[in-house]
């Protein structure tokens, strides 16, 4: 226990310049990560709003037939997709124009003719509301002759849900960059650490020190190094959702539990890097 | 306790470093290995350490044999070892007391155990009056007290030596003999390795393994004359 305690935090002092390379890695490494994990989740939330009023609404022809009409419904009914669907005259479509678009009330008012189509609306089980799923219901509703037009997904929701994908993208991959840079970074250190107590080791095998005995002040600090370096992410992406905050209206941040996550993570990191390395140099007795 | 049993030892680029080395040494034996430079001297130590594998045949030492022992056993085979060389090898910025506690701590031994333990060993090398001295403020012969020391606060079996005078003056390498001598009157074997041979004569009941070329070219044990 005194050795490990005596010899952690070493390289702290022997080589400053990589330890703060190391740390500030592991930060980048992190930050980006949990930026990008955060505009997933924010996106998210917006999407899981939207995603409940997801359906795909079929306008028919004028005219068409009501045993057609059921027909339809009997058939769309049975998609695995399908959680209800519901049938909407062209006088059920005025009044809830009408209802709807109180401010405009004058548009619908003396009407020679109702311009507004039947329709029939067609909402989706849990489960089946990302874009493609709903785009491939309309699809198969679109066969139908008496079909004149399908609605669904709107624009920007198709939008945000290519944001999400390219945000769990950038995240992973600018992460993953200053991961692997941090693991380079805390191995040379672990490297100079190495050399420089050369004549230490060998002392230690000598007299028949084991290799965990050896490993475990630099693992130790491989993982406080971690540690810090997520502690300054944090620090930056408290900075950032800040600023962000003032400027958008109510975002989410990480719960308590996700942030000990992350730092959990960056020690995990910074020890794993060191056991890398040390199972490298410390393989021949 | 230490068997070779028709070892042989290449390295990759210099070829045969031991041929066809056979021998026994028994419990509390004193042995000196000698032969000139080059014969195989320290390679025969590291294949005791495990350090180094034969090429072919087999060493035992105290239960472990070379062609099974695993990687993660060495370090519970070298506390059962002594082991000194030419170079002293302390650290230097820690004084005598912690050289010596160095080889108890790397155990797992606790801080209460040690510092006894690591005073009655350097008193048993006469050495207690400079246990607060840095490698540095310490002579060649002192030095190699404190690595003495150091290999046998763990209570080893044997006392491995390679070249352990070769840094000293001869009055001085006397010495260190006589605390070899010492140690093995109390029980513990020793194998001192050297190519000095007017040390041989200081001691003249001990066993003697003479190399040459990687052969055993003598060994007393044997009667004495060339082994087979
Ligand atoms: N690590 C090594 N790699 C290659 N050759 C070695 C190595 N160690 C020793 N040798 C060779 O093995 C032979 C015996 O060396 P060594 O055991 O050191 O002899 P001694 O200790 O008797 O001087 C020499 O020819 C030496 O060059
Ligand atoms: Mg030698």
């Amino acid at each position: 226990m005194a050795y490990t305690s005596r010899e952690a935090f070493f390289a702290f002092r022997r080589s400053p310049l990589l330890t703060a390379l190391s740390i500030a890695t592991i930060a980048f490494a992190l930050y980006t990560l949990s930026v990008f994990g955060l505009v997933w989740t924010n996106i998210d939330r917006v999407l899981e709003g939207v995603e409940e009023r997801v359906e795909v609404i079929a306008y028919l022809v004028d005219g068409t037939d009501p045993t057609e009409t059921s027909a339809l419904m009997r058939e769309v009914a049975a998609y695995p997709e399908v959680d209800s669907i519901a049938y909407l005259s062209k006088e059920d479509a005025l009044e809830r124009a009408r209802a709807e678009l109180t401010d405009y009330a004058e548009l619908y008012e003396d009407l020679e003719a109702n311009p507004l189509p039947a329709s029939v609306e067609i909402a989706l089980r849990d489960g089946f509301r990302d874009a493609s799923d709903v785009g491939d219901v309309a699809t198969r509703v679109a066969r139908f002759p008496f079909v004149e037009e399908i609605k669904y997904g709107e624009d920007w929701v198709q939008k945000l849900d290519f944001l999400q994908d390219l945000s769990l993208f950038l995240g992973l991959v600018m992460g993953g960059v200053f991961a692997a840079i941090a693991f380079v970074a805390i191995g040379a250190t672990i490297n100079i650490v190495l050399i420089s107590r050369e004549d230490e080791i060998a002392i230690m095998k000598m007299v028949g020190a084991t290799r965990a005995f050896i490993a475990r002040p630099l693992v130790i600090e491989g993982f406080a190094k971690g540690v810090i370096g997520a502690v300054v992410a944090l620090v930056l992406l408290t900075l950032t959702y800040s600023l962000l905050e003032q400027r958008v209206v109510s975002l989410t941040f990480y719960s308590p539990l996700q942030v000990a996550g992350g730092v959990l993570l960056g020690g995990a990191l910074g020890a794993v890097a060191s056991i890398v390395t040390l199972r490298r140099h410390l393989s021949s007795w | 306790m230490i068997l070779f049993q028709g070892v042989h030892k290449e390295y990759p680029r210099t070829g045969a470093a031991l041929t066809d080395v056979t021998f026994h040494l028994r419990k509390g034996e004193f042995t000196f290995v000698t032969g000139p430079s080059g014969a195989g001297k320290t390679t025969l130590v590291k294949l005791v350490t495990m350090e180094e594998r034969p090429t072919s045949g087999t060493v035992r030492v105290s239960g472990y044999a070379s062609d099974r022992i695993r990687t993660r056993d060495i370090p519970a085979l070298r506390r059962r070892l002594g082991i000194v060389f030419q170079d002293f090898r302390l650290l230097k910025n820690r004084t005598a007391r912690e050289n010596v506690a160095f080889a108890l701590e790397v155990t797992g031994a606790s801080a209460e155990q040690i510092s006894p333990k690591v005073l009655r060993t350097l008193a048993a090398v006469g050495l207690s009056d400079k246990a607060d001295h840095l490698p540095s403020e310490l002579s060649g012969g002192e030095q190699q007290r404190v690595a003495i020391a150091r290999a046998l606060v763990n209570d080893p079996f044997i006392l491995l030596a390679d070249e352990p005078t070769g840094n000293l003056d001869p009055k001085v390498a006397l010495d260190i003999l006589r605390v070899f001598k010492d140690i093995n009157l109390r029980g513990m074997a020793v194998l001192l390795v050297t190519h000095d041979r007017t040390l041989l004569g200081e001691h003249p009941r001990a066993r003697i393994i003479e190399l040459d070329q990687g052969r055993i070219v003598r060994d007393t044990a044997n009667g004495g004359g060339a082994a087979g």
